[in-house]
C-alpha cells in the first residue's frame, strides 16, 4: 500500500517557522491563481447565464445590473418560434448520430478486441485519421455528393457525415474497454451454451456499461454542438441549434439577451447530460489512455 | 526451455463434461464468423463515408468547378499552383501557423500549470476542479458568443472593468494587431481545462512512492518536477497537446463568430479559408485543393507529436 502524502502527518508547528510562512505564502499563491483561473472560466458563463435573463435594454447597460427584475420572456420567444424547432432538430440529430455510432460501433468494438481480425493495424491507423482529420476534408466533398443525392438539409446527411469522426471514435474507445474485460468471461458464457451474440449482450456488455455511457455522452455532446458541418449540411429544415445561434450573431441589431438565452439552452442540456452520466468522462476524451 | 512443455499444455475435456467442440457445434454460421460480421457495418460505414468524400475530394481538386462551371474535367494541376502563387495564402498559412503554436503552446503550460496547482486534493481544490471542468461541456458557439459580448469594445464587461481599473483597453476583435491573439485568448478557454483535467488525471494515478523517496534524498521541488513527476505525466501531457493540435486546426466556429476572419485577412486561417472559397465564394475545386493542403499541413505536427510520445 502506499501512504498518500496528504495523509502524512503535519510536522510540529515550532520546528521551522520559515518553512511554514514559505508554505502559507505558496499556498495563497496557489489560491491567487485559481481564482483568477477560476474567474476567466466562470466570467462568460456568468455572462450567459444573467443575460439571458435580462431585458433587451437591460442587458447592454453599463455598469452591468447584476439584479434586475428576471425575465423568462427570452427562452418563451424563442421556444416558441423557430429556434425551438432548431433545438428539437439538434436533439434528433444528437439521438441519432449517437444511436448509430453505439449500434455499429460496440460489436465492431468488441470484435477488434477479441479476434485477430486481418488488417487490424491499417484499420486502427485509418480510424485515427479519419477522426483527426478535419472536417473540412469529408464534408466539402460531402456538399457536392448530397447535392446530386438531394441529401443537403436531411437529418440522415448530418447524420452520415458526423460519423465520419464519431464512428471511428466509438470503436476505437470501445475496443479498449472491451479489451480491459478478461477473455475468460466471454468464454465461459460460450461454453455454458451461450452464442457470441448472446454472451456479447447478456455477459460482456454488461460489464462495460460505464463505458458506453461515457462514449454515447461524448458522441451526443459532439453531434448537440457540432457548427461546421451544420452550417453547410443543413438548411431551413434541419438547421440545428448552434447554427440558429450564429443567425442570431448575423443581425445588425444583435438582440444579446435573446441570443444569451439561445447560448444557453445550448450549454444546459449538455451540462445537465455531463453531470448524469460524469464518470469516465476523461478517459473517454483521451482514447483511454489516461484512467481515471 | 525451462518451463516444463506438460504445464502449458490444455488438458483434454473430461468424459462426459459438455466438450468445447460440441459447444461450438452447435453454434450456427453467423456465430462462427461472428468476429467478422460484427465488424463488418462499422468497418463498410467507415470505409465508404470516409473514401467517397477523400477521393471525390481529390478529385474535385484536380478540378476547375465553380457555381457556373459544372463540369469535373479537364483536370488540372492548376489549383495547386494558384495556391503557391496566391500571397493570400501565404498570409492565411502565416496565421494558422501563429494560431496553432500559440494555442497549442500556452494551453499546455497553462494547463500543465493549473493540473499541478490543483494535485492536493481538498475541499476548496474540489471546487476549482469543478469550475476548470465546466468549459468542455460548452458547444463552442456558447462559448463564442459569450466572449464576443464580452469583448464588445463599445458595450462589453471586460473593457468597462479595464475602464475602472485605468488599464488600457485594446480592440480586441476589432484591430489587426489584437484581434488574432484574441480570438487565441478564447480558445484557451476551451482549451486549456481539455489539457488541465487529462494531466490531473495522470497526475493523481501517479504512484506516489517514487516521489516520496525524492523527498526523503532531498530533491527540490524543480528536480522533483523534472526526474519524477514530468516523466509520469510525459505521455498524458503529450496526448493533451496532440488533442488541442487537431482542435486549433479544425476551429471554425470562434472564426466565424467572433471575427469572420477580418479585419481584413487577419484572422483567416487555412480551415476557414477553405469554408470561403467553397461555400461563400463556391471555388469548389480551389477549396478542395485547400483542404487537402490543410490535411497535409496539419499532419506535420502531429507525426512530430507522435514520434515524441513514442520516445523513451
Amino acid at each position: 500500500m502506499s501512504i498518500r502524502a496528504d495523509k502524512l502527518p503535519t510536522p510540529p508547528a515550532s520546528r521551522r517557522p520559515r518553512r511554514i510562512i514559505q508554505r502559507a505564502s505558496g499556498g495563497v499563491f496557489t489560491y491567487v491563481l485559481l481564482i483568477i483561473g477560476a474567474v476567466f472560466v466562470l466570467l462568460p458563463l456568468f455572462w450567459l447565464l444573467s443575460t439571458a435573463f435580462k431585458t433587451p435594454a437591460a442587458a447592454f447597460a453599463l455598469p452591468p445590473k447584476w439584479i434586475s427584475k428576471p425575465t423568462t420572456s427570452n427562452f418563451t420567444t424563442l421556444l416558441t418560434g423557430q429556434f425551438g424547432h432548431s433545438v428539437l432538430n439538434s436533439l434528433i440529430v444528437a439521438a441519432a448520430s449517437t444511436a448509430v455510432a453505439l449500434l455499429l460501433g460496440i460489436p465492431a468494438g468488441y470484435s477488434f478486441a477479441r479476434a485477430p481480425v486481418r488488417g487490424s493495424r491499417i484499420i486502427n491507423s485509418w480510424f485515427i485519421l479519419a477522426y483527426v482529420a478535419p472536417p473540412a476534408v469529408f464534408i466539402i466533398p460531402l456538399y457536392i455528393i448530397y447535392q446530386h443525392l438531394s441529401l443537403l438539409d436531411t437529418y440522415w446527411g448530418l447524420v452520415l457525415a458526423y460519423e465520419t469522426g464519431l464512428l471511428p471514435f466509438t470503436v476505437w474507445l470501445m475496443r479498449v474497454y472491451f479489451a480491459e474485460v478478461p477473455r475468460e468471461l466471454d468464454e465461459a458464457a460460450w461454453i455454458d451454451g451461450c452464442s457470441k451474440m448472446r454472451a456479447l449482450w447478456r455477459v460482456v456488455l454488461p460489464t462495460v456499461w460505464p463505458g458506453v455511457s461515457t462514449v454515447g455522452l461524448l458522441v451526443g455532446l459532439a453531434s448537440w454542438g457540432e457548427y461546421f458541418g451544420a452550417a453547410i449540411l443543413t438548411g431551413p429544415r434541419t438547421q440545428t441549434a448552434p447554427v440558429a445561434v450564429y443567425s442570431f450573431v448575423g443581425t445588425l441589431t444583435t438582440n444579446w439577451s435573446e441570443l444569451a438565452a439561445a447560448g444557453l439552452i445550448v450549454v444546459v442540456p449538455a451540462l445537465i447530460a455531463t453531470i448524469a452520466v460524469q464518470r469516465g468522462f476523461v478517459s473517454g476524451l483521451t482514447f483511454g489512455a489516461v484512467k481515471q | 526451455m525451462t518451463v516444463p512443455a506438460t504445464q502449458t499444455r490444455i488438458s483434454p475435456p473430461e468424459p462426459g463434461a459438455p466438450s468445447r467442440i460440441a459447444a461450438l457445434r452447435n453454434w450456427s454460421v453467423f456465430d462462427r464468423r461472428f468476429f467478422g460480421l460484427a465488424a463488418l457495418p462499422a468497418f463498410l460505414a467507415v470505409f465508404v463515408i470516409t473514401v467517397v468524400p477523400l477521393v471525390v475530394g481529390l478529385g474535385l481538386s484536380f478540378s476547375s468547378v465553380t457555381s457556373t462551371h459544372n463540369g469535373v474535367l479537364p483536370l488540372t494541376f492548376a489549383n495547386y499552383k494558384h495556391i503557391f502563387d496566391d500571397s493570400e495564402v501565404h498570409t492565411v498559412l502565416i496565421n494558422t501557423l501563429i494560431y496553432v503554436v500559440l494555442a497549442v503552446v500556452l494551453e499546455t503550460l497553462l494547463g500543465l500549470g493549473l493540473a499541478l496547482l490543483m494535485t492536493r486534493k481538498n475541499r476548496a481544490i474540489s471546487v476549482f476542479r469543478v469550475i476548470f471542468l465546466l468549459p468542455l461541456t460548452v458547444a463552442g458557439v456558447a462559448a463564442a458568443i459569450s466572449w464576443d459580448a464580452l469583448l464588445n469594445t463599445s458595450q462589453g464587461w471586460v473593457d468597462y472593468f479595464l475602464n475602472l481599473a485605468h488599464l488600457p483597453q485594446p480592440n480586441w476583435l476589432a484591430s489587426a494587431t489584437t484581434a488574432l491573439p484574441s480570438v487565441v485568448l478564447v480558445d484557451l478557454w476551451s482549451g486549456v481545462p481539455v489539457v488541465t483535467v487529462i494531466v490531473l488525471a495522470a497526475l493523481i494515478s501517479a504512484p506516489r512512492d517514487p516521489i516520496e523517496a525524492a523527498l526523503v534524498d532531498g530533491a527540490g521541488v524543480w528536480a522533483r518536477f523534472r526526474y519524477v513527476t514530468f516523466p509520469a505525466i510525459r505521455p498524458a501531457l503529450v496526448l493533451a497537446a496532440l488533442l488541442r493540435t487537431v482542435a486549433a486546426f479544425q476551429q471554425f466556429a470562434l472564426f466565424q463568430i467572433l471575427t469572420g476572419g477580418g479585419p481584413g485577412l487577419n484572422t483567416t486561417v487555412l480551415n476557414f479559408y477553405v469554408y470561403q472559397q467553397t461555400i461563400v465564394f463556391n471555388n469548389i475545386g480551389y477549396g478542395a485543393a485547400l483542404a487537402i493542403l490543410l490535411l497535409v499541413v496539419m499532419a506535420v505536427p502531429l507525426v512530430i507529436l507522435f514520434v515524441l510520445s513514442r520516445r523513451r
